[in-house]
C-alpha cells in the first residue's frame, strides 16, 4: 500500500476563500480534463455501484459453468470468472463497500484530524505540543499491520476496520491541516472577527474552516484514493466479504492464479479500482492546481526580443559618456499586458542613479531586466540596454552569465533569503571568487575574509563559518554585498537594499554603498520607493510611475524642484526628506493607487490620482526637457509652475487652482481618507 | 542538540510503549479467547476455561501487561498459539526479509524518482507534463495489481525472473536476488511515482527561491545552480519522504508478501490475524514498530546532516 503523501500537497495555495467568479461557467477544478474525468468517473463509479441491484443483467453468484472464464461478449460485457459468473455484475455489486468504506475512514480522518488542528490552533502552544505529540505517536505506528491486529481481534467487519483507519490516518491529516489552520488564523480577518466579538466556534466554522477549504479537499480526495487502495489490499489478502459476494481485492487475487491461462480476468477487476483510485487523485491535483495555472503554460524558452524598437515620442539619443544607456525599453508579460514601456535613462560611471516610485511601478523589472533576470513568462519586449557599448537584449543565458557578476552584479531586497541556507558563507563567496579570479582555495579564502572586511564586517572569521539563518539582517546584506564584489564588476544593482532591515542598520549599510562608490568608481543603479534614500545617495534619480518614467534629472535638481505631480506627491507624502538621513515612512498617503498592468489609461497614467488632472491629460503627449539633462512628462507642467502651484499648496479638496475644473471622467481625489 | 536527541529517544520509547498497549487492549477486545483459538473447534468450554487460566487471560489487565512488557525486553514475545514455537525466533528471521525489500525498493524509488522528478522540474514543458502526469496515474495502481502483471510480463511472457516462491540468501545467493526482484520492482512503481512528485515539487520550489537568483545573477553555470544548490535544498523533502516510504513499505509489505509467497513478518501479521493468533499479533505489531521508530530515528539523523538548520540548531 502507497505510503501516505499527504505532505506533500500541502503546500497548496491557501486562498481558496475568495468565491468564484459568477457566470454559469464550471468550477476551475472541473476546467482541467483531470478534474473533469476525475468527477465523472467518481460519480459514475459511485452510482453505477449503489445502484447496482438494480441494473445488474446477472446476480452475483449466478453461475453459467459452460461459460467459464470467458472473453467479452455479447452476453457478457466484460467476460466471466472461474465460476462462469458474470464480472460487470460482480465487480460493481463489489464497488459499494470499498465506496462507503474509504468514505468512513475519510469522515473519521477529518472529523478528529481537522477538529484537532483547529483546537490546537486556537488553544496555542501548550495545546497544541500536546496534540502534536499524540499525532507522533501516532504516525509512527505501522497502520498497516496495526489493522491486521484489528481484524485479528474483532473479525472482518470491514467498516470497524476502516473507521480504525481513520483514527490512524488522522493523526496525518492533524499535522497538514495544524500549518494551515495556523497560517489562516494569522491573517488578519481572524483576529478582526474575534475582536467583533464573535465565539471560538464561529470564528472556526465561519472564518477558518471556509479557508481552508481547499485544502480540506485536496486532501480528502487523497486521502479518499488511499483508502480504497487499502480497501481492496484487504479484501485481496481474505479480509473482504465472505463468498460468494464479490470484492475488488479477492476477484484480483482469484485473478492471480489464472494468471498463466487466462490473464484478462485481470484487467476489468484492475482497471475500475484503478481508474477509480487516478480519478480520486486527478480530482485532488486538479483541486489543488488553483493559482499555479498559468505556472505550467508558460514556459521558459522566450521568444528572442526586439531589439531596437522604433523609438516613441521623447526617446532621447544615446549618450555617448554613459557606461548604462536604457532606451525605449519595453517589457511586457509573454502574450499579455506592457509591464514596463519607453523606459529611458543613462548612468555615467562612477554615479549612482535611483529608480524611485511606489510598488507596482516597474522598477524591480527595469532593474532585473538589465541583467536578464526577469521571470519566467516576462521578458523585453522592444528597447535596447547598452552595457559599456554592447547590447545586452536579446543575448542568450550563455552571453548574459558572462556579464553577470563579473561586469554587472545584483543585491537583492531580502538578505535573509538571497544567500543559500545549505552553503556556508565561506563556500558562497569562494565559489565565485574561484570562478572570477582563477585562484585556489586558500587563496580564495583570503579573498573572501579581505572583502569581508572591506564590507566592514569586523569579526570576519566567524562569519565565514555561519550559516545564513545565524546572520542578522544587517549582516546578511553585507555579506551579499561582498559576494556581488567578488567579481569585481563595475555596475551593481541594488534592488530596495536597505527595505527589509532595521532604519540603524539601514543607515549603514547605505553608508557602506557610498564608500564602494567612492573607493572603487562602482556605478550603481539603486531602486527604493525612498525618496530617503534617493536623497541620501543618488546622483541621478528617475522616478517611475506605472510602467514609465515620469521625471528625471539630477537628485538635485527632482528633488529640490519637483516638476511632475508625482514627484511633488511622493515629496509630500515624505516629508522629511533632509540632510541625508534616511527615512523609514513608507509611501502611504497619496490618496488611490497605482493602476495595474493592462488598465493604464490613454494619456497620463497618473490622472486618475492626480489633483490637477484635466481633460488634455487623457490625450497621448511626449516629455519636455527639464533639469538640464532630464525630462518630465506632464502635459501640464508649463501651465503649473507659471502658476507657481505645487501639489502641497493646491487645495486638499479639489483641483489646484480657481480656474482648473477636474476632467469630467475623474472623480475628485478625497485627501486624507485613507483606505 | 542533546536535548533534542533526548527527546527523540523519549518519543522513540513512548511510541513502542504505545504500540505495546494498543495492540494489548486491541487483543483483549476480542470476543473469543486464546484458550478457544489454541483447542480449535473441538475444545469444550471448560476446557477452554481452565486454558485461559493457564495463559493468564483472566488475571488484571495491567498484570499481563507488565508480564508481557517484562517479557519484551528480555526478548521473549511468548510462545504462538497456533504451533506452540517460539514468536521471537520465528520474527527474528522473517524481519530480515521484509526489510531488504523494503531497502531495496526503497533505494530504487529513491534513484528513479529524483531522476524523474528532477527531469521534470527542470525541462518543464511536455515532458515535465508527462512525468508528473506519469507519476500520478503509477501511485495510484494497487500494488498487489501491478504485482501480478509483471507477473505475467516478466515471469510468465518473459521467463526472465521466477513468479512467486523465495530462496534463502545462504542457500543460493544468486536465487535470493532473483526472488526479492519482482516483489521490489511491483513496490517501486508505486513508490517511485512518489517520490518523482516529490522531487518535482522540491525542485520547483527550490528553484523560484530567491537564493537561486542571487546564484544567476552572479553568472554561476546553469549545471550548478540546478544540481548542486537547487538539489540539495530539495533533498531534505526528498529524503523525509524516503523514510515515510521505508516505513510505508515496511508496514505495507503484507500484501507483496502474501502474493509473492516471502516468508516476511507481513505474511505473519497475515496468518495471525487470520487464525486469532493474539500473541502472534502482538508480537508483530510490536516488532514492526520497533523497525520504524529506529528508522525514524536514523531519518532524524540524515536531516540533521543536511540541513544546518537543524544540524546548528
Ligand atoms: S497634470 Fe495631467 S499630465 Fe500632469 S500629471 Fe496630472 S494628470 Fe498627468
Amino acid at each position: 500500500m502507497s505510503a501516505l503523501p499527504l505532505d506533500a500537497a500541502a503546500n497548496t495555495d491557501l486562498d481558496a476563500g475568495r468565491p468564484s467568479r459568477p457566470g454559469r461557467r464550471l468550477p476551475y477544478f472541473l476546467r482541467r480534463p483531470g478534474g473533469l474525468f476525475g468527477a465523472v468517473w467518481l460519480a459514475f463509479v459511485v452510482l453505477a455501484s449503489l445502484t447496482a441491484p438494480w441494473w445488474i443483467p446477472y446476480g452475483v453468484a449466478e453461475q453459467d459453468l459452460s461459460n467459464r472464464l470467458a472473453l467479452p461478449s455479447a452476453d457478457h460485457w466484460l467476460g466471466t470468472d472461474p465460476l462462469g459468473r458474470d464480472l460487470l455484475s460482480r465487480i460493481f455489486s463489489a464497488g459499494a463497500e470499498p465506496l462507503l468504506g474509504a468514505g468512513i475512514t475519510v469522515l473519521v480522518a477529518f472529523g478528529i484530524g481537522l477538529t484537532m488542528a483547529l483546537i490546537a490552533a486556537e488553544r496555542g502552544p501548550r495545546v497544541e505540543r500536546v496534540s502534536s505529540r499524540l499525532a507522533e505517536v501516532l504516525l509512527a505506528l505501522p497502520s498497516t499491520i496495526l489493522l491486521l491486529a484489528v481484524i485479528g481481534a474483532i473479525g472482518v467487519r470491514i467498516f470497524i476496520v476502516m473507521a480504525v483507519l481513520g483514527v490512524m490516518i488522522s493523526a496525518a491529516v492533524y499535522r497538514v491541516m495544524l500549518g494551515v489552520a495556523k497560517s489562516v488564523r494569522q491573517r488578519l480577518y481572524v483576529d478582526a472577527a474575534r475582536v467583533n466579538g464573535l465565539s471560538s466556534l464561529r470564528v472556526n466554522l465561519v472564518h477558518v474552516l471556509p479557508s481552508m477549504g481547499t485544502v480540506v479537499a485536496v486532501q480528502a480526495a487523497q486521502l479518499y484514493g488511499i483508502s480504497l487502495l487499502i480497501v481492496a489490499g484487504l479484501a485481496f489478502l481474505g479480509f473482504g466479504p465472505a463468498e460468494p459476494q464479490p470484492s475488488w481485492g479477492f476477484m484480483i487475487q482469484d485473478a492471480s492464479s489464472y494468471v498463466f491461462s487466462n490473464p484478462w480476468l485481470l484487467v476489468p477487476t484492475g482497471v475500475v479500482l484503478a481508474l477509480t483510485v487516478v480519478a480520486a487523485n486527478e480530482l485532488a491535483d486538479a483541486i489543488a492546481s488553483r493559482g499555479s495555472v498559468a505556472r505550467t503554460t508558460v514556459r521558459r524558452r522566450r521568444p528572442p526580443a526586439r531589439v531596437g524598437a522604433t523609438a516613441t515620442a521623447g526617446a532621447r539619443p544615446a549618450d555617448p559618456g554613459a557606461v548604462l544607456d536604457v532606451r525605449d525599453l519595453h517589457i511586457s508579460v509573454d502574450d499579455g499586458p506592457a509591464l514596463v514601456t519607453g523606459v529611458s535613462f543613462a548612468l555615467q560611471p562612477g554615479r549612482v542613479l535611483g529608480l524611485v516610485g511606489e510598488s507596482g511601478c516597474g522598477k524591480t523589472m527595469t532593474a532585473r531586466s538589465l541583467m536578464g533576470l526577469l521571470p519566467d513568462g516576462v521578458s523585453v519586449s522592444g528597447g535596447s540596454i547598452r552595457w559599456q557599448g554592447r547590447e545586452l537584449v536579446g543575448l542568450s543565458q550563455e552571453d548574459l552569465s558572462a556579464v553577470r557578476g563579473r561586469e554587472i552584479a545584483m543585491i537583492s531586497q531580502e538578505p535573509m533569503v538571497a544567500l543559500d541556507p545549505m552553503f556556508s558563507v565561506v563556500y558562497q563567496l569562494t565559489q565565485p571568487i574561484r570562478r572570477f579570479r582563477g585562484v585556489g582555495r586558500r587563496e580564495a579564502r583570503q579573498i573572501a575574509a579581505q572583502l569581508l572586511r572591506q564590507v566592514g564586517i569586523v569579526d570576519g572569521e566567524r562569519v565565514l563559518k555561519s550559516y545564513p539563518h545565524q546572520l542578522s539582517g544587517g549582516m546578511a546584506q553585507r555579506v551579499c554585498i561582498a559576494l556581488a564584489l567578488t567579481g569585481e564588476p563595475r555596475l551593481l544593482i541594488a534592488d530596495e537594499p536597505t527595505t527589509a532591515l532595521d532604519v540603524t542598520v539601514q543607515a549603514e549599510i547605505l553608508s557602506l554603498l557610498r564608500a564602494l562608490v567612492r573607493d572603487t568608481g562602482l556605478s550603481v543603479v539603486i531602486v527604493s520607493h525612498d525618496l530617503g534614500v534617493v536623497a541620501d545617495i543618488c546622483d541621478d534619480v528617475a522616478v517611475m510611475y506605472a510602467g514609465t518614467v515620469v521625471e528625471d534629472g539630477t537628485a538635485a535638481a527632482v528633488l529640490d524642484e519637483p516638476a511632475h505631480p508625482y514627484t511633488q506627491a511622493l515629496l509630500a507624502a515624505n516629508p522629511h526628506v533632509a540632510d541625508g538621513e534616511p527615512v523609514p515612512t513608507r509611501l502611504a498617503s497619496i490618496d488611490g493607487t497605482v493602476p495595474p498592468p493592462g488598465e493604464w489609461p490613454t494619456g497620463c497614467r497618473f490622472a486618475s490620482r492626480c489633483l490637477f488632472a484635466q481633460e488634455q491629460c487623457t490625450q497621448p503627449f511626449p516629455s519636455v526637457p527639464a533639469h538640464g539633462s532630464g525630462s518630465v512628462l506632464c502635459t501640464r507642467v508649463e501651465e503649473l509652475s507659471r502658476a507657481d502651484v505645487t501639489w502641497t499648496s493646491a487645495p486638499t479638496t479639489g483641483p489646484a487652482g480657481h480656474e482648473t475644473a477636474p476632467a469630467a471622467t475623474q472623480p475628485a481625489p478625497t485627501v486624507g481618507v485613507s483606505r | 542538540m542533546l536535548a533534542y536527541v533526548a527527546r527523540r529517544l523519549a518519543m522513540a520509547v513512548g511510541t513502542v510503549l504505545a504500540a505495546v498497549l494498543i495492540s494489548f487492549l486491541l487483543v483483549h477486545a476480542t470476543d473469543t479467547s486464546p484458550g478457544a483459538v489454541r483447542l480449535g473447534p473441538g475444545g469444550t468450554p471448560e476446557r477452554i476455561a481452565a486454558e485461559n487460566e493457564a495463559l493468564g487471560w483472566n488475571d488484571p489487565l495491567y498484570v499481563q501487561f507488565f508480564d508481557y512488557l517484562g517479557g519484551f525486553l528480555q526478548g521473549d514475545l511468548g510462545t504462538s498459539l497456533v504451533n506452540g514455537g517460539s514468536i521471537a525466533a520465528d520474527l527474528a528471521d522473517r524481519v530480515p526479509v521484509t526489510a531488504f525489500i523494503a531497502l531495496f525498493a526503497t533505494i530504487l524509488s529513491g534513484i528513479i524518482g529524483v531522476a524523474l522528478g528532477v527531469t521534470a522540474a527542470v525541462r518543464g514543458g511536455r515532458v515535465g507534463q508527462l512525468i508528473t502526469t506519469g507519476a500520478g496515474v503509477a501511485l495510484s495502481l494497487p500494488v498487489f495489481w501491478v504485482g501480478i502483471i509483471l507477473v505475467y510480463l516478466l515471469a510468465i511472457q518473459a521467463g526472465l525472473l521466477p513468479a512467486t516462491g523465495y530462496v534463502a540468501f545462504a542457500a543460493d545467493p544468486a536465487g535470493w536476488f532473483r526472488s526479492l526482484t519482482l516483489p521490489v520492482l511491483a513496490l517501486t512503481i508505486g513508490g517511485a511515482a512518489i517520490i518523482a512528485r516529490t522531487a518535482n515539487a522540491g525542485m520547483r520550489e527550490a528553484l523560484a527561491q530567491e537564493h537561486i537568483r542571487t546564484l544567476r545573477a552572479m553568472g554561476t553555470p546553469e549545471w550548478r545552480v540546478r544540481y548542486v544548490h537547487a538539489l540539495r535544498f530539495a533533498s531534505v523533502p526528498v529524503v523525509s519522504v524516503l523514510g515515510i516510504q521505508f516505513i510505508a513499505l515496511f508496514g505495507g509489505s503484507v500484501i507483496i508478501e502474501n502474493l509473492f509467497a516471502l516468508p516476511g513478518l507481513g505474511q505473519a501479521g497475515q496468518a495471525a490475524a487470520a487464525s486469532s493468533d493474539f500473541p502472534a499479533l502482538v508480537g508483530v505489531v510490536v516488532v514492526a514498530t520497533v523497525v520504524v521508530v529506529v528508522i525514524n530515528l536514523l531519518l532524524d539523523l540524515v536531516v540533521a546532516v543536511l540541513d544546518p538548520k537543524v544540524r546548528t540548531a
